[in-house]
């Protein structure tokens, strides 16, 4: 059976691209499945370095893309979680490098060798937005409840449907403290202004830090809040769609349960 | 919860519910975004619509999209030099 490719997008840089792809892939792969993650991001890769992988690249998309060398060559197999493959940008080239024809045909090798592949989309919607895309059957569109990041969701998902992809909402970073006291638009808020469909909540992490500077991916830190929602959404994505989304609660404290009870919250 | 309670008694909303109102804002501002290609397409068709019930000067035409505060208006100014007489088809 062919595989899937699906990008993670967002227009907007920083928040949470990369940390999304590298946990979700992970926790794909933790579910039995053959899973490549690509980094689209030519000239500015990172992923390698979220992952952990950072000092085993030899060759890099643009490489495989091209023909230059074989796929296999170009994948790098994570060694704590079977089944991760890494597929690192290239540091050198810029993002003329690819094309969108040249990553549609790139794709079909992909299909045919893992069951998912997930594309880490650079910001913005140039070139690397479009050679990204051109390749994805899916899309994952991650936003955090910052009016700047849900305005260039909004953009981005107008493109993708303009290209007959019909995308996936993970709010990401959700401060429930913040939101309860109404200093931060909560999830609810940003489904009305998007109107997709939503596949997760991230709370907010700073394990996600500890992850990042360690280069061990999130879902496989025990207690990390962010890391078991990905991997709530890994299952969603690998055909359990009706998995019920937990709003994030954080910490409650006694009076704030009486309060929530009372009809104060929120 | 004492902050709950104040807001309910207060009705002050935080700056969740601005922030929700400006984002609305933005992308219906976004949308209406038209690109000048498309104005001069527009204003071609309109001249020549309107050619044909009106002598106008067509170089005095002016077309613009006018934003107020919740409305947004197109808004077409031409100089009108004489009514056309229907010329009727024998």
């Amino acid at each position: 059976m062919e595989g899937k490719t699906i990008v993670i997008t967002s227009g907007k840089g920083g928040v949470g691209k990369t940390t999304a792809t590298a946990s979700l892939g992970a926790a794909l792969a933790l579910e039995g499945k053959r899973v490549a993650v690509v980094d689209m991001d030519i000239g500015l890769r990172n992923l390698d370095v979220v992952m952990g992988l950072e000092n085993r690249i030899v060759f890099n998309v643009v490489d495989a893309a091209k023909g230059k060398c074989k796929l296999k060559q170009a994948a790098i197999k994570d060694r704590r979680v079977e089944n991760l493959f890494l597929i690192p940008a290239s540091q050198s080239d810029n993002k003329d490098a690819l094309s969108p024809e040249l990553m549609k045909q790139f794709a079909k090798e992909l299909r045919r060798e893992f069951d998912f592949t997930l594309m880490d989309c650079p910001a913005g919607i140039e070139r690397g937005f479009e050679n990204a895309v051109a390749a994805a059957d899916e899309a994952i569109v991650i936003c955090t409840p910052e009016v700047s990041s849900v305005r260039d969701a909004d953009r981005v998902i107008g493109l993708l449907y303009a290209r007959s992809i019909t995308p996936k909402l993970v709010v990401n970073r959700i401060v429930p403290a913040m939101v309860e006291k109404g200093d931060m638009l909560s999830h609810e808020d940003v489904v009305d202004v998007l109107s997709i469909e939503l596949i997760g909540l991230v709370e907010m992490d700073e394990q996600v830090v500890v992850s990042t500077n360690t280069g061990i991916p999130s879902v496989l830190q025990k207690g990390s809040v962010a890391g078991e929602a990905f991997r709530r959404i890994a299952m969603r994505i690998n055909g359990q769609p009706e998995l019920p989304i937990a709003v994030p609660q954080g910490q409650k404290r006694f009076w704030k349960k009486v309060g929530r009870k009372l009809g104060f919250g929120k | 919860m004492l902050n709950g309670i104040l807001r309910k008694i207060l009705g002050k909303g935080g700056s969740r519910e601005v922030a929700k109102k400006r984002l609305k804002f933005a992308l219906v501002y976004d949308k209406l975004e038209v690109s000048n290609d498309i104005l001069s397409d527009l204003q071609a068709d309109v001249i020549e619509v309107i050619s044909r019930y009106f002598e106008i000067d067509k170089s005095g035409l002016k077309l613009d999209i006018q934003r107020m505060e919740d409305k947004t208006a197109l808004v077409v100014n031409t100089p009108i030099l004489s009514a056309k007489r229907k010329v009727i088809a024998a």
